[in-house]
C-alpha cells in the first residue's frame, strides 16, 4: 500500500466524524487535530518496524471508539448550561458567576424532589406568613399610623391624675377652655389644636336614620397637622365664628364608601343630629384622625358642639368642668419635648391657682403623640404595644419551630447526599464553596416560602379585617414596602437559620469515611445529636404555646362563670338617641314613655326599662360630694359610675335591692331629689348605713337623698374590680340618649325585630344603634380574650403538628440507622413489643426533656400571662395537665409509627445488608 | 486510566494530568498522550477519542489556551498552553489530590509507595 497522504488521512478521519453531526467549523478543527494525531501515530508505528498498511489500520482503529468521542463532544457542547458539579475555588471575580451556577444547581435539585420542596415551603410559609401578618398590624397601628407632615414635631396635650406619677399613666381629656389657655400662654408650640374622641351621630339619609361618627375639632386642627385636602378645603377661623354656616370635613374612606367617591361632594348637605352640615372638603387617604385604631366619618368645628349635642355638650367650650377634649400641638423648630412639658406644667399650675374649683385634681401634661394615638378606652399605649409584642413573640416561636423542623429535614437530606458532597470535596471543591452551595439552596427555599408567606399574610389580614364593621372607621392594613422588606429580611434570616447547621455539618464531612460507607459514617451520629437538640427545643416551645392556650381556654370558661351582678339570659338592649334626631326634652320624654307602653304590650316581654348606659359600657367620673366626707385635699376626689335609669330598671336587669326602695312614679321633677347607691359605695363611705344620707353629683346644684342600696355589678368590663356607683331616676335627671332594657320570658332573640319595629313606630327618625342580647354583651366583653385563645390554639396546634412531624422524622431516621442492631436483637430473640418499647422510649425521652423545659419556660412567662387571665393562676395544674396530655398523645403516635416499622425489619435481611 | 474506576475520578485526574504536563511548556495533543503513556510506564493511557474533547473542554473553561502553529512541510499543529486561571486551578487540584491520596492511604492503611 502506498503511504497515505495528509489529504487521504484527513478524508478518512472526516468520514468517521460525520456521524457526530458537528458543525462545519468544529468538524474541520477536530478533524485537523485528529488527522495530525493519526499521522504522528502512523509515523511512530512505521518507525518501530510495523508494516505501512498494518500501521495505518492500527492508527485508525484507535478512532473506532466513537461513543467516547461523541460523549465528550456532547458534554462540551452542553457545558455552558450543564455543569453538574461546580468546580472548586473560583477567583473572587467569578463570585457572581459562581452564584448563578449555585442557583441553577439548586433549582435543578429542587425540581428533583418536589414533595420535599412543597413540604418545606408550606411549613415556612405558615411561619413567615404569621410573622408578616403581625408585622403588618404593628406597622399599621404602631409604626406609621399618622400620615401627616413631620409627625416627629407633634406632641399630645392632655391631663393626668397628679397622684399617679408614672410616666406612662393613662391620659384623660381636658376642658376646651384649658386648652385655650395652653395655646395662648405657651412659648413652645407653633400651634395647638383641640379635638374630641369620635362621637356617635345620627345621619338622616332619605328620611331614615343611620349611624356615623364625628369629631369636634378646633378650626386650626388640620393646619396644625399639616394636611392637604384631597377635595375642597379644610376648616378656617371663619367656620368657628358664632352664626357661621355649619360645615363638615369628610373622611376619605367615608367619602369613598358612603358616597361612592362622588366628585361633587363639596357643597353637599348632610343632615346630622338634626343639623344641616355642608361638606367643604375631604381628608387625604389613610388619615383617621388622632387615633390609630378608630376614626370618625366627619370632622366638624367645635363651635357646633352645643347644637349637635345639646344635652351633653352645652357650654362645653367655656365650662371647665366639662373635660371632653384632647390637644395636639406642633412644637416650634428647635424646641424639645422636655421644654414643652415644663411650659405646659407651668400653665397648668397657674390654672390650678386661678380656678381652684375646677382645676384641682388634674394636671396638664405633654406626651409623645403615640400615646393618644394608641391610648383607647382607658388602655394606655403601652398595653397596646405590649399586646403587639406578645403576639410577635408567639409568631416568632412558630417560625422558630418551623425553622428547626426544616433544619432537621435538611440534615436528613444532607446525610443522604454525603457521598455526592464527599466526591466534590475530593475533586477539589473547597468547604466554603460547598457551604455556599448548600446555603444557596436554603435561601432559595426560604425566599420561595417568603413569597408564599405574603399570600398567607394577605389572606390572614383579609380574614381579620374583613370581620370589622363599617370599614371607613378602621385603618386598612397596608402591605407596603416596609412590610415587604421585613418579609424579605425574615425569609433570608430564616434561610440562614435553618440552612447553616446542616450546611456546616455537611461540609465537615470526612471525605474518606463518607466515600467508604455513608451508612455507618460517624457523621450520622452527630447529625442525630443536633437533630435531637432541635427536637427538644421544638417540643418545649410547642408545650409552652399549648399551656398558654389551655390557660386562656380555662380562663374564658371561668369568665363565663363570673357573675357580673346583672342577669344576661333573658335580656335584650336597644340603644337609642332621640336627642340626635332633633327631639326636644318633652318630645324625648314622650318617646321614652311611648316605647315603654308599646314594648310592654308585646307577649313574652316581662318587664321594660331605660338606662343611660349599655351593660359594660359605663365610664366613671369624679367630683361626687358625699355627706360626712369633705375631701381632705383638692386632689382627693371621689370617683364613681353615674347611671341614669328609669323605674323597674333593677327588676329588668336582675340587680337585687339590698336595702331601702327602688325608684317609683313618685320620684319625678318637683319631688325630693333621690339616688340609689351600690353596696360598695355604701360600705366604703357609710358603713353604719347609707339610707337617708345625702350625695351630690358632679355638676348638679342640689344634693340627693339616698333611698336604696343595690348589689354591686360590673359596669365597665367583665370581671372588673368593684367600682362605686350612683343611680339617679330618669324623671329627675333627663338624658337625651337612653338604652331600652327588655326582660323576656324566653330567648330574647325572638323578639328583637318586633321591639325594633315598635321603637321605630314611636320615633321614626330615631336611630337604634347596636341592638344586643345579654349573651352577645358577654361575648363582646370577652372578645379580646377569645381572640387570644383562638390565635394561641391555632399557633399551638401548628407548632405541635410541626414538632410531631420532626419527631417522626428523627425516629424514622434513627430506626433506619439501627436496622442492623434491631435485626440482631430480634434474631437473638427480642420480642416485637420489646423493640417497640426501645424505640418509643428513645423518642419519649426527648419529649420528656422538652416538656420539662417548656414547663419551666411557662412558669417563667407566668407573670406576663397572669395579667391577661380571669380568676386563674398561670400555674393552673389542670391547664398544664391538659396541654401535657395532648402533647404526649400526639408525640406517642409520632414515636409509635417508626417503632412499628422497626419491628417489620426482617432479621436476616438486615444482617445480610450489613 | 488503565483501571476501571468511577468516571468522576477519571475526569478529575485526567484534568490534573493534562494541566501538570502543560505547566512547563506548551504541547500538542499527540505529545500529551505520548508523555502520559511514557511517564506512567504505560499504566495510564489516553484514547484519542477522549483526549481531544477533554482538551477542548479545558479550553472552554479558560484553563488552557490553544494556538495553531504552522511549520514548513508539516501539517499545522494545535499547541496548548496553561492560562493564569489554569495555573491556579492546577495548584488547587494538586493540593486536593494530595489530601485525597493521604486520606485514602490513612483509611486503607497503605503508606505512600
Amino acid at each position: 500500500m502506498l503511504k497515505p497522504t495528509s489529504e487521504s488521512i484527513r478524508a478518512d478521519v472526516i468520514q468517521r466524524l460525520q456521524s457526530l453531526g458537528l458543525s462545519g467549523r468544529e468538524e474541520f478543527d477536530l478533524a485537523e487535530e485528529i488527522a495530525q494525531h493519526v499521522e504522528d501515530r502512523l509515523r511512530e508505528l512505521t518507525a518501530g518496524g510495523t508494516e505501512q498498511r498494518e500501521a495505518y489500520r492500527v492508527a485508525l482503529a484507535e478512532l473506532e471508539d466513537l461513543d467516547a468521542l461523541r460523549a465528550g463532544v456532547e458534554k462540551n457542547r452542553l457545558m455552558a448550561h450543564h455543569e453538574p458539579i461546580p468546580a472548586g475555588s473560583p477567583a473572587p471575580a467569578r463570585l457572581w458567576e459562581g452564584l448563578w451556577k449555585d442557583l441553577r444547581y439548586a433549582v435543578r435539585g429542587m425540581k428533583r424532589s418536589p414533595v420535599f420542596v412543597l413540604f418545606v415551603v408550606l411549613t415556612l410559609a405558615i411561619g413567615i406568613g404569621a410573622n408578616t401578618t403581625v408585622f403588618t398590624l404593628i406597622n399599621t397601628l404602631i409604626l406609621s399610623p399618622l400620615p401627616v407632615k413631620e409627625p416627629a414635631r407633634l406632641v399630645a396635650v392632655a391631663a393626668v391624675d397628679p397622684r399617679n406619677t408614672a410616666r406612662s399613666s393613662a391620659l384623660f381629656p381636658v376642658a376646651y377652655a384649658d386648652l385655650d389657655n395652653y395655646r395662648a400662654q405657651n412659648r413652645v408650640f407653633e400651634s395647638l389644636a383641640a379635638f374630641t374622641s369620635p362621637r356617635g351621630m345620627t345621619l338622616l339619609e332619605h328620611g331614615s336614620p343611620g349611624a356615623m361618627f364625628g369629631e369636634l375639632v378646633s378650626s386650626n386642627y388640620f393646619s396644625t397637622l399639616g394636611l392637604t385636602p384631597t377635595r375642597g378645603r379644610f376648616l378656617t377661623a371663619e367656620d368657628a365664628v358664632a352664626g357661621a354656616p355649619p360645615v363638615a370635613v369628610l373622611n376619605y374612606a367615608a367619602w369613598q364608601k358612603r358616597f361612592g367617591g362622588d366628585e361633587n361632594i363639596c357643597g353637599r348637605e348632610l343632615r346630622v343630629n338634626g343639623l344641616r352640615l355642608t361638606v367643604v372638603g375631604v381628608t387625604p387617604d389613610h388619615f383617621l384622625g388622632m387615633n390609630a385604631i378608630f376614626g370618625p366619618d366627619i370632622w366638624v368645628p367645635a363651635s357646633l358642639a352645643a347644637q349637635l349635642f345639646p344635652n351633653t355638650m352645652e357650654n362645653v367650650l367655656t365650662d371647665r368642668t366639662k373635660a371632653q377634649f384632647e390637644g395636639v400641638a406642633r412644637l416650634q423648630p428647635g424646641i424639645t419635648e422636655d421644654q414643652a412639658r415644663a411650659s405646659v406644667a407651668a400653665v397648668s399650675e397657674a390654672l390650678r391657682q386661678t380656678y381652684p374649683l375646677t382645676n384641682q385634681g388634674r394636671a396638664g401634661v405633654v406626651r409623645p403623640v403615640r400615646e393618644i394615638l394608641l391610648g383607647v378606652n382607658g388602655n394606655t399605649a403601652s398595653s397596646t404595644i405590649f399586646a403587639g409584642a406578645a403576639l410577635f413573640v408567639v409568631v416568632g416561636i412558630v417560625l422558630l419551630i418551623a425553622c428547626s423542623n426544616v433544619a432537621n429535614l435538611l440534615l436528613a437530606r444532607s446525610s443522604a447526599r454525603q457521598q455526592e458532597l464527599a466526591v466534590r470535596l475530593a475533586m477539589g471543591a473547597s468547604r466554603a464553596r460547598l457551604m455556599r452551595q448548600l446555603l444557596t439552596e436554603s435561601v432559595l427555599l426560604s425566599l420561595l416560602s417568603g413569597a408564599a408567606g405574603i399570600l398567607v399574610a394577605y389572606q390572614g389580614l383579609q380574614f381579620l379585617f374583613g370581620r370589622l364593621p363599617a370599614a371607613a372607621n378602621f385603618p386598612e392594613p397596608r402591605i407596603d414596602a416596609l412590610v415587604l422588606a421585613y418579609t424579605l429580611a425574615a425569609s433570608l434570616l430564616t434561610g440562614l437559620l435553618f440552612g447553616t447547621i446542616p450546611a456546616w455539618k455537611a461540609s465537615r464531612a470526612n471525605v474518606a469515611d463518607a466515600l467508604r460507607d455513608a451508612r455507618s459514617a460517624g457523621l450520622g451520629r452527630r447529625r442525630v445529636t443536633i437533630g435531637k437538640a432541635l427536637l427538644v427545643g421544638q417540643v418545649a416551645f410547642s408545650f409552652l404555646l399549648l399551656i398558654t392556650a389551655a390557660l386562656f381556654l380555662r380562663s374564658i370558661g371561668r369568665a363565663y362563670a363570673i357573675n357580673p351582678g346583672f342577669q344576661t339570659e333573658h335580656l335584650a338592649v336597644f340603644p337609642t338617641n332621640p336627642g340626635q334626631a332633633g327631639l326636644s326634652k318633652e318630645q324625648s320624654e314622650n318617646f321614652y314613655r311611648d316605647v315603654r307602653r308599646r314594648v310592654s304590650a308585646i307577649p313574652s316581654v316581662l318587664e321594660v326599662s331605660w338606662s343611660s348606659n349599655m351593660p359594660l359600657w359605663a365610664g366613671s367620673s369624679t367630683g361626687f360630694q358625699l355627706e360626712g366626707h369633705a375631701p381632705k385635699s383638692a386632689a382627693d376626689q371621689i370617683r364613681a359610675v353615674a347611671l341614669t335609669v328609669d323605674r323597674d330598671y333593677f327588676g329588668v336587669s336582675g340587680i337585687s335591692l339590698e336595702a331601702g326602695r327602688t325608684f317609683t312614679e313618685l320620684d319625678r321633677d318637683g319631688t325630693l331629689p333621690v339616688a340609689i347607691v351600690n353596696e360598695k359605695l355604701a360600705r366604703d363611705f357609710w358603713p353604719s348605713g347609707a339610707l337617708g344620707r345625702r350625695i351630690r353629683l358632679p355638676g348638679e346644684p342640689v344634693s340627693r337623698q339616698v333611698i336604696g342600696v343595690v348589689r354591686t355589678a360590673d359596669y365597665t368590663s367583665w370581671g372588673e374590680p368593684q367600682q362605686d356607683a350612683v343611680y339617679t331616676p330618669l324623671a329627675q335627671h333627663f338624658a337625651d340618649s337612653m338604652a331600652l332594657y327588655v326582660r323576656t320570658a324566653a330567648d330574647p332573640r325572638q323578639i328583637l325585630s318586633v321591639v325594633e319595629r315598635e321603637i321605630h313606630t314611636a320615633g321614626p327618625g330615631i336611630l337604634i344603634f347596636g341592638t344586643r342580647t345579654g349573651s352577645e354583651i358577654i361575648d363582646n366583653g370577652l372578645f379580646q380574650a377569645k381572640m387570644g385563645v383562638g390565635l394561641l390554639t391555632i399557633f399551638g396546634l401548628v407548632a405541635l403538628g410541626l414538632a410531631s412531624i420532626g419527631l417522626y422524622g428523627v425516629l424514622a431516621y434513627s430506626v433506619n440507622q439501627r436496622r442492623r442492631e434491631i435485626g440482631l436483637r430480634m434474631a437473638l430473640g427480642a420480642s416485637r413489643a420489646a423493640v417497640v418499647r426501645l424505640i418509643v422510649a428513645q423518642g419519649m425521652t426527648l419529649v420528656g426533656i422538652g416538656v420539662i423545659l417548656g414547663l419551666a419556660a411557662s412558669l417563667a412567662a407566668g407573670a406576663a400571662l397572669s395579667r391577661m387571665l380571669f380568676g386563674i393562676a398561670a400555674t393552673d395544674p389542670l391547664s398544664i395537665a391538659l396541654a401535657a396530655a395532648l402533647l404526649s398523645t400526639i408525640a406517642l403516635l409520632a414515636c409509635y409509627l417508626p417503632a412499628r416499622r422497626a419491628t417489620q425489619v426482617d432479621p436476616l435481611d438486615s444482617l445480610r445488608q450489613a | 486510566m488503565a483501571t476501571q474506576t468511577d468516571p468522576e475520578w477519571k475526569k478529575g485526574s485526567a484534568e490534573l494530568l493534562v494541566l501538570s504536563l502543560l505547566e512547563d511548556q506548551p504541547r500538542h495533543g499527540y505529545d500529551l498522550s505520548k508523555l502520559i503513556q511514557l511517564r506512567s510506564g504505560g499504566a495510564l493511557s489516553f484514547h484519542v477519542t477522549s483526549l481531544y474533547p477533554l482538551l477542548h473542554r479545558l479550553e472552554k473553561l479558560k484553563w488552557i489556551e490553544g494556538r495553531w502553529v504552522e511549520k514548513a512541510g508539516e501539517r499545522r499543529r494545535r499547541f496548548y498552553s496553561l492560562t493564569t486561571l489554569g495555573r491556579k486551578t492546577l495548584r488547587s487540584k494538586q493540593q486536593s489530590w494530595r489530601d485525597f491520596v493521604a486520606s485514602v492511604s490513612r483509611v486503607t492503611g497503605i503508606e505512600h509507595a
